[in-house]
C-alpha cells in the first residue's frame, strides 16, 4: 500500500503585467483558502508541516505555491527573461498573488508570507484589503535594508552554500537539527532568484511612510517574528504592528526567521492563536 | 592563561577534526582565520578540512586570509550552549552585535557552510576568555 501524502500538487497558468506564467502549488484541506509564501530564494516545501498539518487543514484549504523562477514555477514562457537582471518590485509582486488568487477563484483569503512574503503581505493589507480577508505577516517589517547583497552571486564562491549557511543563523539554536538542515537545503536550490527576490525585500518594499494608511480594521494584520530573528528582530515587527490601526504583534520566542520550516511544531501554536483572532474579527 | 588556551586549541583541533559535518565536505577547506576574542587572539589554518594548526600566540605580521574581532564577553555569548538571540551566529552578531568580519571576506564566502558549522562547535568546546 503506497504511503500517499494527503497535499496534491498542479500547475495554473496566469498573466501578470503581461507576463505569462505557469505557476505550481500544493495543497491540501478544505473551508477557508489560506494562501501561503515562501520566503525569498526558497520555494513552497517550506510549508510541508502545515499542508499535512490536519487540524488545520480540516477548517483551512491550505494552498503554497511556488513564486514563478522559484521551486517547480518556471520564469516567464513568453520574453527572453534571461536577458535581463532579476529584480522583483512591489507592483509585480502584488500583481503576481492577485492574479493567482483570482484564477484560483479563492474567495475571501487569508494571506500568509514569511520574510519577504511577510512584507508583500503588508503590500497586500496596503493596496488590497478588498481582495483579501486577513493578512498574516510573518518575519516581516515595514523596512527591512541589509540583505541586498553582491555576496549571494559572487562569481568566485559557491552561490548555493554562500544562500544556505548565508541565511543558517536566522534560525534558531533551539530548532530541530534536521529542520534546519532542511531549510538549509532548499536555500542551496534558489540561488539564483534569492538576490532578485532581496531587491523587494530591502530596496523597493518601503512602507515607513504608509502604515497610517493601513486600516487592519477593515483586513486584519496579525504580524508574528521569532526573537531569534536578527534581520527583522521583534522590536521591529512590534514597532511596525503598532503604526497600523488595528494591527496586532504576536513575539514567538525560540524561533528564528524560517519559522514554518524550521520548526513547525512550535509555530503552529503561534498560527492558531493568530488564526483564532482572524475568525473573531471577521466572523467566520 | 597560556597553558589554558594551548588546552583549548587542542580540545577545539580534536573536535573539529573528528566533526561529521564538516568531514561530509572537508576537501576543499583550505584556509586561515584568526579570532581576536580581545583578551586572547587565534590563528587557525586549515588544509582540506583538517585542522592543520592552531597559533595560540600570533605576532604582529602572522597571516590569516579573514578574522572575527568582538569583544571577550560576546565570545563568552558565542561559547554557550545556546546562545541567546543575536549571539547564535556570525551574521547576527556582525548585524545586531559588536562582530566585526575583516580582512578577505571572500575567503570567508568560499568556505561559509565549513566554517560557520566549525564557529557552532564553540558551544561544545567553550571560549579561552
Amino acid at each position: 500500500m503506497a504511503r500517499h501524502s494527503p497535499v496534491t500538487g498542479r500547475y495554473v497558468t496566469i498573466e501578470v503585467d503581461g507576463l505569462e506564467y505557469k505557476v505550481f502549488y500544493l495543497h491540501n484541506g478544505q473551508g477557508t483558502p489560506l494562501l501561503c509564501q515562501h520566503t525569498a530564494g526558497a520555494h513552497n516545501h517550506q510549508w510541508r508541516g502545515l499542508l499535512e498539518d490536519e487540524e488545520i487543514t480540516k477548517d483551512y484549504n491550505v494552498i503554497a505555491y511556488d513564486l514563478a523562477r522559484h521551486g517547480k514555477s518556471d520564469p516567464p514562457l513568453n520574453v527572453e527573461w534571461w536577458k535581463s537582471e532579476y529584480k522583483l518590485t512591489a507592483d509585480h509582486y502584488v500583481n503576481f498573488i492577485v492574479a493567482l488568487a483570482d484564477a484560483l477563484e479563492l474567495d475571501d483569503p487569508i494571506f500568509m508570507g514569511s520574510s519577504f512574503g511577510g512584507n508583500v503581505a503588508l503590500q497586500l493589507a496596503l493596496r488590497r484589503p478588498d481582495r483579501f480577508r486577513a493578512v498574516i505577516p510573518v518575519e516581516a517589517a515595514d523596512y527591512a535594508p541589509g540583505f541586498f547583497l553582491d555576496w549571494w552571486h559572487h562569481p568566485h564562491a559557491n552561490a548555493a552554500q554562500v544562500c544556505a549557511s548565508g541565511v543558517w543563523d536566522l534560525m534558531a539554536p533551539q530548532s530541530p537539527e534536521m529542520d534546519r538542515w532542511l531549510t538549509w537545503h532548499y536555500y542551496t536550490q534558489g540561488s539564483e532568484a534569492f538576490k532578485g527576490d532581496l531587491y523587494f525585500y530591502s530596496v523597493d518594499h518601503d512602507l515607513r511612510a504608509d502604515l497610517d494608511r493601513i486600516d487592519a480594521r477593515r483586513c486584519p494584520v496579525v504580524m508574528m517574528t521569532g526573537t531569534y530573528d536578527y534581520l527583522t528582530p521583534p522590536e521591529a515587527t512590534e514597532n511596525t504592528a503598532r503604526q497600523i490601526k488595528g494591527g496586532i504583534y504576536i513575539e514567538m520566542t525560540d524561533i528564528g526567521h524560517f519559522p514554518m520550516s524550521e520548526n513547525y511544531p512550535l509555530f503552529r501554536v503561534y498560527l492558531k492563536e493568530a488564526l483564532r483572532i482572524i475568525r473573531e474579527r471577521t466572523g467566520g | 592563561m597560556a597553558s589554558d588556551i594551548k588546552h583549548w586549541a587542542n580540545r577545539f583541533k580534536t573536535a573539529s577534526d573528528s566533526d561529521a559535518t564538516i568531514g561530509a565536505m572537508a576537501k576543499y577547506f583550505t584556509c586561515s582565520y584568526m579570532w581576536d576574542m580581545e583578551d586572547a587572539k587565534v590563528i587557525v589554518e586549515m588544509h582540506d578540512g583538517k585542522v592543520k594548526s592552531i597559533n595560540t600566540d600570533p605576532a604582529p605580521l602572522d597571516a590569516y586570509d579573514f578574522a572575527l574581532r568582538a569583544s571577550a564577553a560576546s565570545w563568552r555569548e558565542f561559547g554557550r550552549p545556546v546562545p541567546r538571540p543575536h549571539f547564535h551566529g556570525i551574521w547576527s552578531a556582525s548585524f545586531r552585535q559588536d562582530l566585526k568580519l575583516e580582512g578577505n571576506i571572500l575567503v570567508l564566502m568560499q568556505n561559509l557552510r565549513n566554517f560557520t558549522v566549525q564557529f557552532e562547535l564553540l558551544r561544545k568546546v567553550g571560549v579561552p576568555v
